[in-house]
């Protein structure tokens, strides 16, 4: 079931989807929430939230909707047509005035749609003395409807509102009760025609999480000492996560004025052996571009986290898209090779940004993480994630005792890894420089040095696959009508889609990558070269993955791009694979 | 320009069959039709084959479900018109929503009556008059052995019928109230009466209740003038009543329906009424009429459509079907089907 609210910013629409996330988790559903929500300051705007529910677990956003609740009906008119032909809608049928019909909400639906129309603001009004209440009025006729157990909601409602005390939280459970009781009585004998989460109850203690808070409680757990950023959309709620917990382990936040000086500190913290990191969006993401070079140059760690937005520049600042992907890995001057991972669910969004700074300090370069707004804001419930203590060590490479006082600092490894010693150790003084250098650290322009300690950099980084997860397939193992390679928060729709085409009786298979740069080469061309046509879904305009690996396959590999703003659905997905295998027959 | 809307008050055949023919006769006219229950037009005749299990919910549907979309005609169900005003020519419905018109077909049918001296026993009484009536019925029958059927309309002996084809005890009620607009005539009473018998039905004849009284959720106790019964459920089958009380006070006129004239025309221009909530003036008879039965709405529906785009079409009554009852004619099929 696919469950959204709709209404204006300032309805609380976020709120109530957030409600309807964590009640369902309570009750041991599978869970995925995404809002999306005006770029605007609050106040104007539509708001909505889509909360899929189900009792296996749910990988992406699905095409329609089962339920919509509409706290604006003028706003939710856009969302008429996701809903399925049998939906429900629960709205409010005494606004404050009249309203022409081509402003109505019920003029604009399908015959097959059920109505659930209440007085939510009246309702809300009489139980707790405030309008505002409407929301918690309308989830209170949605577990009536639809049979959720109140209590899961009663304990949502307490575990949100208990902070703000107990007046608020008495006022949001009454509206709450209002809307359930007045439902349950007006509908008593409407059968609902949408599926019915009555039997799918399940056991299981789950947390809910967004990816960005995923992402900055890996960082708590993987020892993160210092977080510079600037607020940039959509990656400001790790910096507000961070705020409120670092300093509590005896770490520190710090809001900088600008990404340019965020970077700067970050490998300044680093480079004194202090795990740090900043998160951004493309546009500071380009700021940082000239000192993340130097993070590469001068071999320092650092992790940053690109929470793609739609692009180029300011954008499309709360639409997702994954058009950084060239940025990230090709970005800045010169041939400047560092380590690009991508996580594809929240639950990878914190196992990949601990991995991050293992790989940072193992490999003494900068680490880009890359999410997108759908990631970033998406909800999910998963097991309590924890971080291993080998996962938490130090990862760096020490000089041995014995180089004391004859401290190569860029010693040319046959890993390319040169022991790297911290600031102000006796013995090991060296020169860290952006400037081209001998393995000393001295300035040295020559073709011989240069040539030497690109190559020394560049297989440092290749080097780094060993630790790099390796692609995931899935499928049958046999040779392949249509592969799908997914990467980022689109892999869940191109594993939902090959899922649906599999049980359709076509020979698909998916190919999970998360290792962008450097990249599984001979694991990604055997799997290109099983298929018969190797599909590349991908929020962005130009291919930016399959421009990266589509060389590897001895044919083309064809393209699907999007830059709509919001996640690929399964089902388009799912039309391009079975066009494949239509055009191949 | 916008083109001309017409809209349609009803999801019964009448209205249907006004809607798909002023879709055939016009394709510029933009078409809404207005039902209160939430399915599309289902053949409601059929509502007792469905409860006893003959016929499934697909079988009662008229049309697809997307053919009135794909007729470009909207259908908005679920949603109840609270009042229509002729000056502003404007119809309200009940979540503050304004559609304005051009012209009107109302076709909105009956609603159950029961007999004022029963009313305040409704709660205990079960109609079989919509699919949701339907599904409680089906419902109930799951644990219900013995039925008491009071009443004596058309629905009342399809039902029993049905009840009779699942294995139920039947127990039929009739006196005078039996089916409104009629009043049974001994003539009348005695046919029926002999009609059920010969089925199995248990025939109670000119009772009057004086109590009923829920005892439990399958129990029910009846208390006549003449014995008390223990029955598991009771249906209440007199006759239909014109669901026209949301019009009271629009300014039309309005008897025991909605009165037109002979081409179903009501005071105001460009609004009609049809089907069982019409009360049809006959110049012949000079006097009102009234239809029931599907067949016959049906036929009012695409009269009045046909009207209202510029047609003379008299509404006539079937001449071998008509009643006349308290200055009433009632034009309807008869039951000798049963």
């Amino acid at each position: 079931m696919t469950v959204e609210v709709c209404g204006m910013a300032g309805d609380g629409t976020i709120a109530a989807g957030g409600l309807i996330n964590e009640a369902m988790s309570l009750g041991g559903f599978s869970v995925l929430g995404f809002d999306s929500y005006p770029a605007e300051i609050r106040g104007f705007g539509r708001c909505v939230t889509r909360s899929r529910i189900g009792s296996e677990e749910i990988v992406a956003l699905a095409d329609r909707t089962q339920v919509l609740i509409s706290l604006d009906d003028e706003q939710s008119i856009s969302r008429v047509p996701f809903l399925v032909d049998n939906g429900g809608v629960i709205f409010d049928n005494n606004p404050s005035g009249y309203r022409e019909e081509t402003k109505s909400l019920a003029a604009k639906l399908e015959p097959g749609i059920s109505l659930f129309g209440m007085p939510l603001g009246d309702l809300a009004t009489g139980a707790s003395g405030t309008v505002r209440g409407r929301n918690l009025t309308a989830l209170g006729a949605f577990t009536a409807i639809f049979g959720v157990p109140p209590d899961l909601f009663r304990k949502a409602i307490s575990d949100k509102f208990t902070s703000k005390g107990k007046a608020v939280l008495e006022a949001n459970l009454k509206s709450f009760n209002a809307g359930l009781r007045y439902a349950e009585e007006k509908f008593k004998d409407r059968a609902t025609p949408v599926f019915d989460v009555r039997n799918k109850l399940g056991s299981g203690k789950r947390v809910m999480l967004s990816g960005n808070q995923a992402i900055a409680k890996a960082a708590l757990d993987a020892g993160l000492k210092l977080y510079f950023g600037y607020p940039i959309t959509p990656a400001t709620p790790i910096m507000e996560y961070l705020a409120k917990q670092l300093p509590q382990r005896g770490g520190r936040v710090m809001q900088m004025e600008d990404e340019i000086s965020s970077i700067g500190a970050v490998l300044g913290s680093y480079y004194a052996g202090a795990r740090a990191m900043t998160a951004t969006s493309g546009p500071g993401f380009a700021l940082m571009t000239e000192l993340i070079t130097h993070g590469v140059m001068a071999e320092i760690p650092a992790v940053i986290l690109n929470a793609q937005r739609g692009g180029p520049s300011t954008g499309l600042p709360t639409k997702t898209e994954q058009s950084d992907l060239h940025a990230a890995v090709f970005g800045g001057p010169g041939d400047s090779g560092r380590i690009v991972i991508a996580p594809t669910n929240v639950e990878e969004c914190y196992a990949m940004t601990v991995k991050s700074f293992q790989l940072a300090e193992k490999y003494q370069t900068p680490v880009i993480v890359l999410t997108d707004f759908y990631l970033d804001n998406r909800v999910e419930n998963l097991a309590s994630p924890a971080a291993s203590s080998e996962e938490k060590a130090d990862w760096n490479m020490y000089p041995h005792d014995s180089t004391r006082g004859k401290y190569w600092r860029y010693a040319s490894t046959e890993s390319g890894i040169s022991p790297r010693a911290l600031p102000g150790t006796e013995g090991f003084i060296y020169t860290a420089t952006g400037l081209e250098h001998t393995e000393r650290g001295t300035p040295d322009y020559s073709p011989e040095n240069h040539m030497m300690m690109s190559a020394k950099r560049y297989r440092k980084i290749m080097g780094a696959l060993a630790d790099l997860p390796s692609p995931v397939e899935f499928s049958s193992g046999r040779e392949l009508e249509v592969g799908v390679i997914g990467w980022g928060s689109t892999f869940g729709s191109v594993l939902e889609a090959v899922n649906t085409a599999a049980e359709r009786g076509l020979r698909v298979g998916a190919l999970k990558i998360t290792s962008i740069f450097p990249f599984h080469a001979d694991v990604i061309r055997s799997f290109m070269n099983r298929c018969g046509h190797v599909l590349i879904p991908e929020l962005n305009y130009s291919g930016q993955l399959a421009n990266l690996i589509g060389h590897l396959h001895n044919k083309d590999v064809i393209r699907l791009n999007m830059v709509t703003g919001v996640p690929f659905s399964p089902s388009t997905i799912l039309f391009e694979i079975e066009n494949l295998v239509g055009a191949g027959t | 320009m916008n083109p001309e809307h017409c809209v349609i008050i009803g999801n019964g055949p009448a209205a249907n069959e006004a809607a798909l023919t002023l879709r055939g006769e016009s394709r510029d006219l933009r078409i809404t039709v207005i039902g209160q229950e939430p399915v599309r037009h289902y053949k409601a005749y059929l509502l007792p084959e469905y409860v006893s299990g003959k016929l499934a919910e697909d079988d009662l549907y008229v049309n697809p479900p997307a053919d009135h979309r794909e007729r470009d005609i909207k259908l908005r169900l679920g949603q109840k018109v609270e009042t229509v005003s002729f000056d502003t020519r404007e119809i309200i419905l009940d979540h503050k929503e304004v559609v304005r018109f051009d012209s009107l077909i109302v076709a909105v049918g009956g609603i159950p009556r029961i007999p004022e001296r029963l009313q305040v026993f409704s709660d205990l009484f079960l109609a079989l008059k919509t699919l949701a009536d339907a599904r409680i019925w089906k419902q109930k029958l799951k644990d219900a052995e013995t039925i008491l059927m009071v009443g004596g309309d058309l629905t009342s002996l399809s039902f029993t019928k049905a009840l009779l084809a699942m294995g139920k005890r039947v127990i039929f009620m009739i006196n005078e109230d039996s089916f409104w607009p009629l009043r049974f005539d001994d003539e009348i009473r005695s046919q029926v009466t002999e009609r059920l018998t010969a089925k199995g039905v248990e025939v109670l004849n000119r009772r009057t209740i004086k109590g009923l009284a829920g005892i439990s959720e399958n129990e029910v106790e009846i208390e006549t003038d003449a014995e008390k019964l223990s029955v598991n459920a009771v249906g209440a089958f007199f006759g239909l009543v014109p669901n026209v009380k949301f019009l009271a006070r629009s300014g039309l006129h309005i008897d025991r329906g909605i009165l037109v004239d002979d081409y179903l025309r009501t005071r105001f221009a460009g609004v009609y009424a049809a089907g069982d909530c019409a009360q049809v003036y006959h110049p012949e008879l000079r006097d009102y009429w009234v239809s029931i039965g599907y067949k016959n709405a049906w036929n009012l529906g695409k009269i009045a459509a046909l009207n209202l785009i510029g047609g003379k079409i008299r509404a006539q009554a079937v001449a071998q079907s008509i009643f006349r009852v308290g200055g009433i004619a009632v034009n309807t099929s008869w039951w000798t089907e049963f």
